[in-house]
């Protein structure tokens, strides 16, 4: 499981929350939005393999027969395809809402599955 | 379906061989619980980014500056405590109170995990967030109910 958060999971999510917000200095705010067509296609990618990752966390394998955990599985698959329409439609405003709904999706099965 | 497995696969080779930086880890993991801080300082930047906004401050002390890279919640979180992107500007002096990180060389940077930021006005807010295994130690006002 750890592997498949680390090198697989995180990756993916780390490129919805990068490709919105802002950095703010005293020199004025920089959007993180994405600047040409590759830098969106990182973060399309990065929502199919969220969405991918929803089904392969139900793996029977991996869920156990646990309801909960498939619950909280299930959650990844709308939010990586609201990413991916938004990254579609270089839409970062969306994408900054989404990130912060990916969070709290994975806090949600974190707070009870992950290790603190 | 097979370009989509292609792709995958490609990416999981890729990322085996990167360095990685989880933005997304339980406060014990990252966190010195036993390393309270409480520092006074000017903002020089604010990351304003899921999962966690990073603000940065410039801690005065006896004519050496450091600066400090501090940890906070969601940016929704942030703004539904009354933090915004306003009222965190570059320039505004604030305290944070907060855990230092575990790694505590400061190389390049000091990096802490923020619970609450007083701002020059008095108004003292929750800056982190709940359920991340952080100490219960009265700044999450959630932590009360």
């Amino acid at each position: 499981m750890h592997d498949l958060m680390a090198h697989f999971i995180t990756p993916a999510a780390e490129r919805i929350w990068e490709s919105a917000g802002s950095v703010i200095t005293e020199e004025g705010e920089i959007s993180l939005e994405p600047k040409d067509d590759e830098g969106w296609s990182e973060v399309i990618f990065g929502a199919q393999v969220i969405i991918e990752s929803s089904y392969s966390l139900k793996r029977s394998d991996r869920s156990l027969g646990r309801e909960d955990w498939v619950a909280f599985s299930s959650l990844l698959e709308p939010i990586g395809r609201q990413a991916l329409q938004a990254a579609e439609a270089k839409n970062s405003e969306a994408l900054f809402q989404i990130g912060a709904d990916l969070y709290q999706a994975c806090v949600a099965c974190h707070n009870v599955y992950m290790k603190k | 379906m097979k370009n989509l497995i292609i792709q995958v696969t490609s990416i999981i080779f890729l990322y085996f061989y990167s360095s990685i930086v989880l933005s997304h880890h339980a406060f014990t993991a990252e966190f010195d619980a036993n390393a309270p801080i409480n520092i006074t300082g000017k903002v020089l930047k604010v990351e304003w980014i899921n999962p966690h906004a990073w603000v940065h401050v410039e801690v005065e002390d006896q004519g050496k500056s450091t600066i400090w890279m501090v940890e906070g919640g969601t940016p929704n979180t942030l703004i539904r405590n009354g933090i915004t992107k306003d009222s965190i500007k570059p320039g505004t002096v604030i305290v944070v109170r907060g855990y230092q990180s575990k790694g505590k060389l400061c190389l390049p940077r000091c990096i802490a995990n923020g619970r609450d930021v007083t701002f020059p006005d008095g108004r003292k807010v929750f800056m982190g967030s709940s359920g991340t295994g952080a100490p219960r130690d009265g700044a999450d006002p959630r932590e009360r109910r």
